[in-house]
């Protein structure tokens, strides 16, 4: 069966023009961003909980969306280029807003560890200079490299060079999803439908377009599995040394810029080796081997040479996972759900999400067997989709699941996106001969284009709602107590920004939630987790001393207003923070350090207060 | 030689221009365009030497966008490995380095035949100018969006405030650095007292313009005793508005 065929009339050239040309979608979701542009200058100026505003930002978020789903679920013509011209403009709007949210510098928390790791090399010259916000990011530092690179030879800052870089990075992976589903389904329509669902995977629009280390990561990632697909197709050896010569370079640089990303290449391009021996393919079996052992060695390689505190960043993660895994499968139940629970209607959309997909991917499945049998990537790709179940295990049963999950959507997302969309076309080109249709196609066949476009914004507004920023900073405005984008103003950035002119940068801080990674950044400072107990009581107790000097804290930042407020996170410290507070904490318990003898009172901005602890009595 | 070479004129000729341009001081708007250039043609370079006439557009594309990203990442990692610090001088000999190196690599393939000649890419189709000016009015909304934030986030009501510190950096034994910083957002009249162990040995009047620092340096060491200061916003005089106290620390850490 052809790919026309298989895949519905829209690849098929003789299908009737679309009224909604692409340029109208461009003009339409332009106006999208415009309007979320609005929504994000209202909260700004104080109506960031106003309902109204909300709407507005929906609004926007509609008008980028759903043109675009429209065109690609359409069963109108619609060429390749087209196709490649809605997933550039969907993910051009999006990042754009993502712009909006931030637009005269960093303010997400993993950003700023970044960029405090490109000052570095920037005014050292060096790399693997010591980032006390994030200590592994030095030994990974590619992003920081191209950054570093693009603002001394332009003369650009670090936000606006970071902007052209991980806008071009994000754009990039993206069109890579594209080529590669693409060149799996000889289809672009389902290629466009699979990369409009990946797009509603939460981070989407946040973490997988921040000037964080994985966004680069991910366009070598997606560069070197194009690079396997074309070492397995390819005919001549001269088109087979250069695709092998980026398949090195990309896993290579891969490797260089985030660990995490690395081995999911090697788990990728390991499915990718069972998928090909499940199809019989032996030649797509040996390169993708060959490749993972490479990708493999290249990492084991990096990780023992060049950054072997690896080992002990991903430790406890791992550990975590796994007891959380064993505690569940021992008891059925895991010893705690997810901490975070954001309002109804999110949850709501989530589960709905959750269900569809959970739905439509068996779909998927059983028309990639029935079809698709005897080719290797379609069925690395049902194979790579079951990990969307274990996703959703994860998300419900393992605690602080939402966030393990999240951070695993980038990936998971890959193939469930491909092996859900095989499964949408599959449904609205079934629908359409069922006789309730067939009986008024004119009429009623766009009921079914309909519901799917419904379908898919429904999917990225989850992707949206249940992804970062979080519900509560959902626009921007004032300052929270211990949120995390909206504790980041211009008090906070001139501590911290004093600390490193008049402290020298690396010492040991305590301090909450909302100065965190701003002093880590701006104030090359190590703030450090665990400190809960030097806030939450009126006085300092020779225990409390007695930790403090354990964990070498040399100096105390003490922000007044979160005697003033619940903390919007949940938690006003970071590390052991039970949370669960129903009051915000007595001014009292903030204040004592004036009291304490050996205890100096070195910096005063009003709400915030810098204390120099370095010459306490430890002993009592 | 044969066919057409502009491609390798034309990235030849921005490298030594980006290169040019640092040497000479150029303006910003100048090495932003040579800059971006300059990191974007080793890319397309090592896109033509890697990959035969039969790669599609898109995918050729990407290639070069991936190249050109994955260049000052194994460039910089050897310039470190190689002792070189990695400053402006050095990100541009790695990239124009890099793009000279291919542009002959790329040259002589071609002299040999390896490589085909450069060709213009050719438009399949003409878009329509009412699609064109469509296209064209969408990036400026957008951009319109782009700058309604930013000046959302000038205009964001901020909070004001005045900064007062002690601090021993850059001052020599015995002694401790006063300093205000005032971000009240207009010019504000200060009055700063220094205490010793409770006794005002110093009183000053400052007037500081909005985001200016004052500062001075005052003897100080363990026999000194406390020193507090004390900063009054005027005209109250009766509630200390910052206050910053050694409070028996020796200061040595500060």
């Amino acid at each position: 069966m052809s790919a026309s065929g298989r895949n519905g009339r829209a690849d098929n050239m003789t299908a009737a023009r679309s009224r909604l040309p692409v340029s109208v979608v461009a003009l339409i979701a332009a106006v999208g961003v415009l309007i979320v542009a609005a929504a994000y200058t209202a909260g700004r100026l104080g109506y960031a909980s106003s309902p109204w505003a909300n709407r507005t930002y929906w609004v926007g978020q509609v008008l980028v969306i759903a043109p675009v789903g429209a065109r690609l679920l359409s069963r109108r013509r619609l060429d390749a280029s087209e196709t490649v011209t809605l997933l550039v403009i969907l993910t051009v709007a999006e990042y754009l807003v993502k712009v909006c949210y931030s637009p005269t510098g960093f303010t997400f928390g993993d950003e700023l560890m970044h960029w405090r790791s490109t000052m570095n090399i920037l005014q050292t010259g060096e790399l693997f200079r010591p980032n006390d916000l994030l200590p592994i990011s030095p030994f990974y530092p590619g992003l920081e490299e191209v950054t570093a690179a693009l603002v001394s030879i332009t003369g650009l800052s670090v936000f606006m060079a970071g902007l052209i870089v991980v806008g071009i990075a994000h754009l990039t992976y993206v069109l890579l999803l594209y080529l590669i589903f693409q060149q799996i389904a000889s289809s672009h329509r389902v290629s466009g439908v699979a990369v409009l669902i990946y797009a509603s995977n939460p981070l989407f629009q946040s973490f997988d377009s921040m000037f964080v280390y994985q966004t680069l990561a991910l366009t070598f990632l997606g560069l070197a599995v194009l690079a396997a697909k074309h070492l397995a197709a390819w005919k001549t050896a001269r088109d087979r040394g250069g695709w092998l010569a980026i398949a090195l370079l990309a896993t290579f640089a891969t490797v260089v810029t985030h660990n995490v990303t690395s081995y999911v290449l090697v788990a990728a391009l390991e499915v990718i080796t069972l998928g090909s021996l499940l199809a019989r393919s032996r030649l797509s079996a040996a390169w993708a081997s060959l490749l993972a052992l490479v990708a493999s060695a290249a990492f084991t390689a990096w990780i023992v040479f060049v950054a072997p505190s690896t080992v002990s960043y991903i430790q406890p993660v791992l550990t975590s996972a796994v007891q959380a895994f064993k505690g569940l499968f021992a008891s059925g139940h895991s010893s705690g759900m997810s901490a975070t629970v954001g309002p109804l209607g999110d949850e709501a959309l989530s589960a709905a999400t959750v269900l569809a997909i959970s739905v439509l991917l068996p779909v998927g499945w059983r028309h990639a067997w029935r079809h698709y049998r005897q080719q290797p990537w379609v069925m690395a790709m049902a194979i790579g989709s079951v990990t969307w179940y274990i996703l959703v295990a994860v998300r419900l049963f393992v605690p602080d699941g939402t966030e393990l999950a999240g951070r695993t959507a980038t990936f998971v997302y890959v193939p469930t996106g491909f092996i859900a969309a095989l499964a949408v076309i599959r449904l609205t080109d079934n629908s359409l001969r069922w006789p309730v249709i067939r009986a008024n196609a004119r009429r009623r066949a766009p009921l079914v284009v309909a519901v799917a476009v419904m379908g898919a914004v429904m999917f990225i507004f989850d992707g949206l709602a249940n992804g970062w920023p979080p519900y509560w900073e959902r626009l921007p405005g004032p300052y929270q107590v211990a949120g995390d984008e909206q504790s980041v103003d211009s008090l906070e950035i001139d501590s911290a920004q004093w600390a490193a002119a008049n402290l020298g940068p690396h010492n040991t801080f305590a301090t909450d939630n909302g100065d965190f990674a701003v002093l880590g950044s701006y104030g090359d400072q190590n703030p450090i987790g665990n400190i809960t107990y030097l806030y939450t009581s009126p006085t300092l107790t020779a225990p409390d001393i007695q930790q403090a000097a354990d964990q070498q804290i040399r100096f105390v930042l003490v922000d007044s207003r979160l005697s003033q407020a619940l903390p919007a996170s949940g938690t006003y410290f970071p590390g052991n923070d039970p949370g669960n507070y129903t009051r915000p904490l007595p001014l009292a318990d903030l204040t004592k350090f004036d009291h304490i003898p050996d205890v100096a009172r070195i910096y005063d901005s009003g709400d915030i207060v810098i204390y120099h602890v370095g010459e306490i009595d430890y002993a009592g | 030689m044969r066919g057409n070479q502009a491609d390798i004129a034309v990235t030849a000729a921005v490298a030594a221009l980006a290169c040019a341009a640092a040497a000479a001081g150029a303006p910003v708007a100048v090495t932003i365009v040579l800059g971006l250039a300059l990191l974007a043609m080793p890319g397309y370079l090592l896109a033509q030497l890697l990959l035969g006439p039969g790669t599609a557009g898109l995918e050729r594309t990407l290639a070069a966008v991936g190249l050109a990203l994955i260049v000052p990442i194994v460039g910089g990692l050897v310039l470190y490995a190689a002792g070189v610090p990695l400053h402006r001088a050095s990100w541009l000999a790695v990239l124009a380095g890099v793009t000279l190196a291919a542009d002959l690599a790329l040259w002589l393939r071609r002299r040999t035949g390896w490589s085909a000649p450069f060709r213009w890419p050719r438009a399949r189709r003409r878009l329509p100018p009412r699609h064109v000016a469509m296209f064209g009015a969408a990036m400026v909304i957008a951009a319109c969006g782009v700058v309604v934030a930013r000046v959302g986030a000038a205009i964001q009501p901020g909070p004001h405030f005045t900064q007062l510190w002690l601090s021993s950096q850059g001052v020599g034994a015995g002694a401790i650095k006063i300093g205000v910083t005032n971000d009240q957002g207009s010019t504000v009249d200060y009055r700063l007292v220094v205490l010793r162990s409770g006794d005002a040995s110093t009183t000053r009047n400052l007037t500081i313009a909005n985001g200016a620092t004052w500062q001075v340096t005052v003897p100080f060491n363990e026999k000194s005793g406390n020193l507090t200061a004390n900063l009054y916003r005027l005209p109250n005089l009766s509630t200390p508005y910052r206050q910053v106290d050694t409070n028996g620390d020796k200061a040595s850490g500060l």
